[in-house]
């Protein structure tokens, strides 16, 4: 039962399964097991009643973990990853309502808006000779790397439902992220750490806060984990003032042995599950000390992730300020979580959402992310990951090629939201690189070849752990909900 | 095939006698056809007319036996062969489905339509009967209903749990709170002096009753379904100054026991009763609760769409256990719930707008009827594609409203046809919550589906019986809780019995209790009972008990101001949800995110709970707090001390073996306290300054004692 996959049944349901084969087959209860072997990984309670167990997927997986880099606001994708000329020949008058269309818009006053041009030059890099903008000098060096999509689209223009669509794949609040469903279908390969772990650095803040990365109507169990930056990144990590890691070991023993006594006398498996994640829960007070612990990296990998380095001055700046280093350090740990068997990783920063001083802003956040994500990119290849590691670049939409005129601005500085064409990347973990997928019109208004829609995305990445983005189930209010939705197709040709 | 990994025969375990003997039994369309069907067939042909191939739809038996299924002749019917074709063009699913018929199910199809497949209206649609309790030696009702079925198992109930752990778990059950050490002393000492007497623990679940934390304690599973919380949502998740009074309207309507055909009316139609009183608006709060996009440059049209559209999943689920938000897009793939129906629903809400309320006569927030609007179907269930006009009406397969003559029917209409006594689904499905949370689990085990995909009843006659005493006792929710604590079904003892392992895994046939993980704001409100430092005020505005600087500031724009003093120290269910920023404690230990509608929580079991028992500062300052108490109340004999700590945190004494690890771990500790110094002594924390100077040592040591009791099993779970 164990080890046999049943294709009809969703997680849940094995889960659930396996459960109740426990249940029936435990005839005497757990009282008499020795501690060693409950905690043995795949053991009886590791493999049968722990939600988190590791769960076969549907097909061999290209890609065993994820970091998503989600940037938050909206970059401008004609600044960075879809060169558009036009834009500056342009400057100064208005989009033909062929172009426009029904278009709504957050801000923008569509009767008078006209085009804004770019300073932002592009080059062609890597042999396969991508267009990658001068503001991502070292993200350009890995091109051949990186498959870029310049299709995507999304049917939200306000941010939190954006983001609630590309993280959780709804515009609703409630539901599931990716890392939570991937949790969900693969279970916790590591036995230290969580499975799914999350790491914030805000300016302005992330609109949805923990709903991001919420486990929405799955079980908290597979919900993201907060990281927090120093030394005790989970919260409640840290043993009290006062209790000494030996204290705590000691406790947990006599902690175990009255659970034990317990068990014995009432036969409840779940006690003997409680005594189970209280290990892990020991277990994971310092292993995760020790993975934000940065002095086992070389001085050659700390000044590559630029975790030392120093930020260039600026006024003002919606994405904040003082992030260099913090983002730097994410990047780097991210790589450390996915050695150590933590499968989905989310990288977030908020904000890019420049609706005015696009240009200086946008600099800014480009060079505070720019160096340590390349720095991950190599790092993940060098060290033999990067096959079986997917990195992904993304934000909830892109901006718009109309510079924005809100009532009371002074100047043209910046952009609006735009959902109807944006670009978005990804690397490693099954993924054909180097290639530039879909084509946008003139202005980057439309897609013109290839549209890829978050649901698309969100198919392609479950199939590339492995699972069919159709049988990955949850029933819930009557329903057997998917990430997709009833939407999504495998994006076939970003496939390795 | 073992009986456990048959799918089939865990949907229906506790109907079927054995399975030997399953063949011999006439197959019921309820109990065995219908949930195939839904499972596997209706998706293309079912109620759905958009999706349905082949012009052929299941779910009606004139439709059905046109062609597919010829009564008493299986092997005549195209269905059967279909089902058992080898070709794959031919084969039913078709193999591209993910939904496979095994063959024991075929074979109950085979003898379905030998036996003249017979169809029977889904039970929840049915009219809820008056059951008499079956004749046999139980004089509780409950009890006769549940005999009568572990007596076919040839299964005996459990014993009655003792008296200690009795009284932890009705006060648990009841308050929400752990008893007194106290109260279980006076308790036990009755139930001795009184040996096989009911009297101490009917004077106990009355005087429960009336205690003012029952209304905490229910509210919270109310709040839960009425997707509660203190902000918008949403970008900026503003906070609602006065959501608060709703929560209080709830507590208070709990514990003044207002009908719960009242307490329905009121919540969604208050403000169109006659001279409503203020309260009856603030009910009105339920639908207000929801999630609102307020983000610039949202579609308002859209936004409110959405809105109006929760209200009505809502209904459907909180009070009719159904999924009509299935029908929100299309005519719902199971149920009798067209798409029309749906916005037949919409219609009563439709004339509502919010208003923030702000003059003192009605500061809450509440529902205000506008002029009126005109409903439409929205086709696929997109705001702006308007399809043909609808007027409020109630779902086509259950009973209609009372007729309101010339007036269109209006939310106070709707109301009263859900708590009418005609209602099939009503009474069943509010039984069944609380049944829930008294046994872990319904009668009906989907508690929010009551429909062809859900499970049908564990005992259908029970649940009717407690349908229908809860409508002849005038909706009275302590009665029926009253009914169901005073069973000794539920009295019996949680301990797990070897002899249901293989014929009864999930307990569905109750020959036990069943031991539960404790709610979230329930752990905390214990550990705080146990060590004297809960702050015992009901309601007012929500609390900010202290978290870290860089989780709160995650989002947009959240203030988190520390409450003060004792403030900190109030019950979980005061603990502010802001729906971008859900408190760690709480949503560790399954709270709901009230994104939408709660009818059941998990009980999950992770390290993260360990971490945050371990550590957080509540739990800590609770564990600080204890030790202060033992060595205030208890003498200075250490064993007494261990004892006095013991029964303060699990409400009984220990067991030998118990004080032995206990006191075992006691002397290491206190060596290792002791020669750590000034350093050790921190773990004093809140009770620093009044811990007598010269039991610091001891104290100090007590304090990591309380720390291991509470994070036990025992503490955790509700017996």
């Amino acid at each position: 039962m164990n080890d046999t996959l049943i294709p009809d049944l969703s997680p849940e349901e094995r889960f659930r399964q396996t459960r109740r084969d426990f249940l029936a087959t435990s005839s005497s209860g757990l009282g008499g097991l020795a501690l060693a072997s409950l905690l043995k990984q795949d053991g009886l309670l590791g493999g049968d009643v722990n939600p988190l167990a590791t769960l076969q997927p549907h097909f061999a997986p290209k890609a065993e973990r994820c970091i998503f880099i989600f940037l938050e606001g909206g970059p401008s994708q004609m600044d960075l990853f879809d060169p558009k000329p036009l834009l500056n020949k342009y400057d100064g008058q208005a989009l033909p309502d062929s172009i426009i269309g029904n278009a709504k818009f957050a801000f923008l006053q569509k009767e008078t808006a006209t085009v804004m041009g770019t300073k932002r030059v592009f080059k062609k890099h890597g042999q396969c000779g991508m267009d990658i903008s001068d503001l991502l000098p070292h993200i350009a060096t890995c091109a051949d790397d990186i498959a870029l999509i310049r299709s995507m689209h999304t049917n939200q223009f306000n941010h939190l439902p954006g983001q609630l669509m590309l993280n959780c794949g709804a515009a609703l609040l409630g539901r599931p992220s990716v890392g939570s469903w991937v949790t969900y279908g693969l279970g916790n390969a590591s036995q230290e750490l969580p499975s799914y772990v999350v790491m914030v650095s805000k300016g302005r803040g992330l609109p949805g806060g923990s709903s991001t990365w919420s486990s929405g109507f799955l079980p908290s169990s597979y919900g993201g984990v907060m990281f927090r930056n120093g030394t005790s990144p989970v919260l409640n990590l840290a043993n009290p003032d006062g209790i000494t890691n030996e204290m705590q070991a000691a406790s947990l023993a006599a902690l175990n042995d009255l659970n034990h006594l317990q068990h014995k006398h009432i036969g409840d498996p779940e006690i003997a599950s409680r005594i189970n994640s209280y290990e892990l829960a020991f277990r994971m007070q310092s292993a995760a000390p020790e993975l934000v612990d940065l002095a086992g990296e070389t001085q050659a990998t700390l000044d590559a992730y630029g975790v030392n380095r120093i930020e260039p001055p600026i006024k003002s700046n919606l994405g904040g300020i003082g992030n260099f280093q913090t983002f730097s350090r994410h990047c780097l740990q991210a790589r450390r979580m996915v050695e150590r068997g933590v499968r989905f990783v989310n990288v977030i920063h908020a904000s890019w959402d420049h609706h005015s001083n696009l240009d200086p802003q946008l600099a800014h956040n480009c060079q505070m992310v720019d160096q340590p994500i390349a720095a991950l990119l190599k790092d993940l290849k060098q060290r033999g990951l990067l096959d079986t590691t997917l990195v992904v670049w993304g934000s909830e939409f892109g901006r718009t090629a109309l510079g924005e005129n809100r009532p009371g601005n002074k100047a043209i500085t910046g952009r609006d939201h735009h959902p109807g064409a944006f670009s978005l990347w990804m690397a490693g973990g099954g993924i054909k690189g180097g290639q530039v997928y879909g084509a946008t019109d003139d202005f980057a208004w439309h897609v013109d070849r290839d549209p890829v829609s978050i649901h698309d995305f969100h198919a392609t990445i479950l199939h590339l752990f492995g699972m069919d983005h159709k049988k990955l189930t949850y029933r819930f209010q009557g329903r057997d909900f998917r990430l997709t939705d009833v939407h999504g197709e495998v994006v076939k040709g970003l496939l390795a | 095939m073992t009986l456990a990994s048959s799918r089939f025969f865990c949907l229906s375990l506790w109907l079927l006698p054995s399975l030997a003997s399953m063949a011999a039994d006439r197959v019921q369309f309820n109990r065995d056809i219908r949930p195939l069907l839904a499972a596997k067939c209706y998706a293309c042909h079912g109620p759905d007319e958009d999706k349905r191939e082949a012009n052929l739809r299941l779910d009606l038996r004139a439709e059905a036996t046109r062609e597919a299924i010829q009564p008493g002749q299986p092997e005549q019917s195209e269905f059967w062969k279909r089902i058992t074709s080898h070709d794959v063009e031919e084969v039913m699913p078709p193999p591209s489905s993910p939904k496979q018929l095994t063959e024991s199910e075929r074979l109950l199809f085979h003898q379905w339509i030998a036996e003249d497949a017979e169809y029977q209206q889904h039970w929840s649609f049915q009219p809820i009967r008056d059951p008499i309790p079956p004749p046999g030696e139980a004089s509780h009702p409950i009890d006769a209903f549940i005999c009568a079925e572990l007596s076919r198992h040839n299964l005996t109930p459990a014993p009655q749990a003792d008296p200690a752990t009795l009284i932890r778990r009705v006060s648990l059950d009841l308050t929400g709170l752990p008893p007194t050490s106290e109260e279980v002393q006076k308790f036990v000492a009755e139930c001795q002096r009184l040996p096989g007497s009911d009297l101490p623990y009917l004077r106990l679940v009355d005087r429960l009753l009336t205690s003012p934390h029952f209304g905490e304690r229910w509210a919270r599973h109310w709040l839960d379904m009425a997707r509660y919380a203190d902000s918008n949502g949403f970008l900026g998740d503003a906070v609602r100054p006065n959501a608060w009074r709703y929560r209080d309207w709830v507590i208070d309507a709990i514990n003044r026991d207002l009908p719960f055909d009242q307490f329905t009316i009121e919540q969604i139609a208050g403000d169109l009763l006659p001279n409503s009183t203020i309260d009856q608006i603030t009910a009105t709060g339920f639908h207000r609760n929801a999630a609102l996009n307020t983000e610039a440059g949202v579609d308002k049209e859209e936004a409110r769409f959405q809105n109006l559209a929760d209200r009505v999943n809502t209904t459907g689920r909180v009070w009719m256990g159904l999924t009509v938000g299935c029908a929100q897009c299309h005519t719902h793939k199971y149920d009798p719930i067209t798409i029309r129906d749906y916005y037949s629903l919409y219609a009563f809400f439709n004339n509502t707008e919010d208003r923030d309320e702000v003059s003192t006569k009605a500061p809450a927030l509440a529902e205000i009827t506008q002029d009126r609007r005109q409903t439409y179907v929205h086709m696929a269930g997109d705001y702006a594609r308007r399809g043909p006009d609808v007027m409020p009406a109630s779902l086509s397969a259950l009973p209609a409203l009372q007729d309101s003559g010339q007036r269109e029917a209006n939310r106070l209409d709707l109301a009263r046809w859900l708590v009418s006594p005609q209602h099939p689904l009503t009474s069943r499905v509010a039984v069944n919550h609380l049944w829930s949370k008294l046994f872990g689990i319904g009668l009906v085990s989907t508690h929010d589906d009551f429909g062809a995909t859900g499970e049908p009843p564990s005992h259908p006659e029970l649940l009717d019986f407690l349908a229908s005493q809860f409508m002849r006792q005038g909706w009275s929710r302590k009665q029926l809780i009253r009914l169901i604590v005073t069973s000794a079904t539920y009295r019996q003892s949680a301990d797990h019995r070897k002899d249901i392992v293989a014929l009864d895994p999930l307990n569905r046939l109750l020959s036990r209790q069943n031991r539960l993980r404790l709610d979230a704001e329930i752990l905390r409100d214990s550990a705080l009972c146990a060590s004297g430092l809960l702050t015992r005020n009901l309601g007012g505005p929500s609390i900010k008990p202290p978290l870290p600087g860089d989780i709160f500031d995650v989002g947009r724009s959240v203030k988190w101001e520390v409450s003060q003093s004792n403030e900190r120290y109030r019950r979980g269910l005061y603990i502010l949800t802001m729906r971008s920023l859900l408190y760690p404690m709480l949503t560790t230990f399954d709270a709901p995110d009230a994104a939408d509608a709660c009818v059941r929580r998990e009980r999950s079991n992770t390290p993260l709970q360990a971490l945050t028992m371990m550590n957080d500062p509540v739990f800590v300052e609770a564990a600080q707090a204890l030790a202060l108490r033992v060595i205030r109340e208890a003498p200075k004999d250490i064993d007494l001390r261990l004892r006095h700590l013991f029964f303060l945190v699990l409400n009984r004494p220990p067991q030998s073996v118990e004080i032995q690890r206990l006191s075992a771990f006691y002397r290491e500790h206190y060596a290792r306290v002791e020669s750590g110094g000034k350093e050790a002594l921190n773990i004093l924390g809140i009770i620093e300054s009044t811990t007598p100077s010269d039991q610091r040592l001891q104290t100090a040591t007590l304090v990591g004692l309380a720390r291991v009791l509470m994070n036990l099993d025992e503490f955790i779970n509700r017996p």
